[in-house]
């Protein structure tokens, strides 16, 4: 039994880092005012720009007679899949914040721009690469679990800890120092006071456009990472048609179910994360399986539905969210 | 106005510019020959699957070869969605001038059979699939490999290699193709260790590698130490590598990517089929409604064993076994057997092969038809 929970536990933290990296990037987003719905695509454009990123400096380095290393690999992933991601957010950004255009209707072409985006080169570098991208085992390794000495090797406390990849890591630490940015920092606290009112944040000699901008793109590079999570370790490395599939809208919805927060995003993450993987652990019989892949939404909806009936300021979604913001309106 | 008659313009280029695409695709009249056929494929996935598609794409390959058939007279679909994508794609195919179309994957059939009677000079071959012999379609065929054969000796592999004897099976659907190939396994694995169990959990998807991934990862956390699939990719070769186990895969040689975890693949050589059905329009001569070929034939086979890991003997046992299935002295479905399952509306049904009989798989049509569940095996839902 504790062995079941334990592995779970596993399974669900190593399910939910996609969507915690999603979640935080759209979180930062959302908190400028901007209400990006192209996660899934900027997880693609990440997804795909992160492996190809490897994959040809591993082909460099092979070419050349020399090793690839892992680290360096790695390294070059996590840059270019946040270029990636932020790239899409910038056209997001420019069309909305410059040229004003509708929030929602640029998120949804962002989604799918970004899913055949990394559809069409992920095909079309496999046809070049004869048949399919995949990294070598140096990257992979960089990927795999870490091993610390006596830690990892303590019974549960070692495999609750410190068994995860290091992305992993790096998700949780960004979720701290975001919501270190959000809550205790000035730059913070004119961030939020842009997606709240904008109009006040400008009196107050706030950049309103340079604040959306710089939150918009830096989240959507956070996203473009968990894009190239879902390619480095769900799927070891391989190119694999759709892969992200789903988990940018999971991610949205994290963001609700998080009320905008960080942390809890953390927490909640790991717990979306094991509702996705419940069903391979514990085992309803004659439940079927797609009743579990609803729990996610379902919780989500009621969420929504819970936040609306409290009416809790603290908790709702930053004011301004969803509008563009028109100097001459003032 | 100037901005108007941009406009016009505009619009007048861009429609100009349609029209050709919309002209009367030049439909091969009159004879076929090798220089003006046409083949058509539409597939669930694409080869980077590593695993299914790349294995029926190996297939294609080996007709375009063997036939000397230009780059351009074969037209690949690939990932098309068991559903309206799967009609659209076909008619595409149909636009280009296909004169055989082999759609791949079990849902495309209710597709191909309504486009099969709009279409009768064109040919249509479906894979994996039932419908063709009650269609009574002179241009509709099925075929399939009876992969059950090597998967029983894969299971082989497998059963000497298990510690734990428990075997882990990330299966796609409970459909009758699956069951049939996993009890194949297990009873393959069984004949060699009869103390050995199976899981069974499935991912509802032909190819969803995290799912498959995932569900790999929770047979092992479960103690499972072998884990087989009936699923596309290679995300349970990969998760069995990373988790110190081992794995038999179906398809394609996995060893390339888990070389410490793969052992065996049972596999199907599509281009015997594809070679022949191709030759046939060329000739004009009708293709079979039903086609299925085995271990016999060269259909379906293992890929080599991965010496370096797997039990001493087990290439011994695997082909011993295979002479017994050659020479029909053994049976994979063989009696005393007995399994249950449930039919189309959801009924119980059972089934008891006595001993000395054999339960008759993939004779009298390709689509495999044992949909039991037999003591050993556990299904996980």
């Amino acid at each position: 039994m504790l062995d079941t929970t334990v592995a779970l536990l596993v399974a669900a933290v190593l399910a939910g880092t996609p969507l915690l990296l999603g979640a935080l990037g759209e979180i930062l987003t959302e908190r400028s005012g901007n209400l990006n719905l192209g996660v899934e695509g900027m997880m693609f454009m990440g997804a795909i720009t992160g492996l190809i990123g490897s994959f040809f400096y591993e082909q460099a380095v092979i070419g050349a007679g020399l090793a690839p290393s892992g680290a360096l690999s790695a390294l070059i992933a996590l840059l270019v899949s946040f270029l990636a991601g932020a790239f899409g957010a910038l056209i997001y950004g420019f069309l909305t914040i410059t040229l004003r255009a509708n929030q929602n209707v640029t998120g949804l072409i962002l989604t799918i721009f970004g899913t055949g985006f990394g559809n069409f080169f992920g095909e079309y570098f496999g046809l070049k690469a004869g048949g399919y991208i995949a990294v070598s085992k140096a990257t992979k390794s960089a990927f795999a679990p870490i091993n610390i000495p006596y830690l990892s090797d303590l019974p549960v406390v070692g495999k609750l800890f410190f068994s995860y990849n290091w992305m992993v890591y790096f998700a949780i630490a960004l979720a701290i120092a975001m919501a270190w940015f959000f809550f205790k920092s000035r730059v913070g606290l004119n961030l939020r006071a842009v997606g709240e009112d904008p109009a006040a944040a400008d009196a107050a000699g706030i950049n309103v456009s340079r604040y959306r901008y710089f939150a918009t793109v830096i989240g959507g590079g956070i996203c473009g990472i968990g894009g190239m999570y879902m390619c480095m370790v769900t799927t070891s490395g391989v190119w694999v048609h759709g892969c992200v599939s789903g988990y940018g809208w999971l991610a949205v919805a994290l963001v609700i179910f998080a009320t905008w927060r960080p942390l809890r995003g953390m927490v909640l993450a790991v717990i979306f994360g094991g509702l996705m993987v419940m069903r391979m652990y514990i085992s309803i019989p004659g439940l079927p399986a797609q009743i579990y892949e609803m729990v996610p939404y379902v919780i989500t909806i009621l969420v929504l539905v819970i936040t609306s009936i409290r009416q809790s300021k603290e908790h709702a979604m930053p004011a301004s969210c969803g509008l563009n913001y028109f100097r001459e309106d003032r | 106005m100037k901005k108007r008659v941009l406009a016009i313009l505009l619009t007048v280029v861009l429609v100009a510019l349609l029209l050709p695409g919309c002209s009367k695709p030049t439909t091969a009249q009159g004879d076929i020959t090798k220089d003006n056929i046409k083949v058509g494929f539409v597939h669930v996935s694409d080869p980077s699957d590593m695993g299914y598609t790349y294995n029926h794409d190996l297939g294609t390959k080996e007709m375009q070869k063997a036939l000397g058939l230009r780059d351009d007279q074969i037209i690949n679909k690939f990932n098309v969605a068991e559903g309206a994508a799967c009609d659209t794609a076909l008619r595409e195919l149909l636009d280009a001038g296909c004169n055989i179309i082999f759609a791949t994957s079990f849902g495309f059939e209710d597709y191909v059979l309504e486009i099969a009677q709009e279409y009768p000079d064109v040919q249509f071959c479906h894979a994996t699939g039932y419908q063709a012999a009650g269609a009574d379609l002179p241009n509709f065929h099925n075929y399939f490999a009876s992969i059950y054969e090597a998967r029983y000796l894969a299971g082989i592999a497998a059963g000497l290699k298990t510690e734990t004897n428990k075997l882990g099976y990330v299966a796609a659907f409970p459909f009758a193709e699956v069951i049939s190939g996993y009890t194949a396994f297990y009873l393959g694995a069984k004949s060699v260790n009869p103390k050995v169990t199976m899981e069974i959990m499935y991912t509802n998807s032909w190819n969803d590698p995290t799912v498959e991934a995932q569900v790999a990862k929770a047979l092992i956390d479960k103690g499972c130490d072998v884990i087989s699939q009936h699923s596309d990719s290679t995300a349970p070769a990969t998760t069995a590598e990373e988790n110190g186990v081992w794995q038999v895969g179906y398809n394609n040689d996995m060893i390339s990517a888990a070389p410490n975890a793969s052992l065996i693949s049972a596999r199907i050589d599509w281009g015997i089929y594809v070679t022949f059905a191709v030759q046939s329009v060329l000739a004009g001569k009708e293709i079979p409604v039903d086609w299925c070929a085995g271990l016999a034939d060269g259909a379906v086979y293992l890929s080599p064993l991965n010496t370096a890991i797997a039990a001493p003997g087990t290439q011994e046992a695997i082909d011993e076994a295979t002479k017994g299935i050659l020479d029909g002295s053994l049976h994979v479905f063989a009696g005393p057997l007995n399994g249950k399952g449930s039919d189309f509306s959801g009924n119980p049904i059972t089934i008891d092969v006595a001993a000395g009989e054999y339960f008759h798989e993939q004779e009298d049509a390709s689509a495999p038809s044992w949909c039991y569940i037999i003591p050993g095996c556990t299904v996980l839902e």
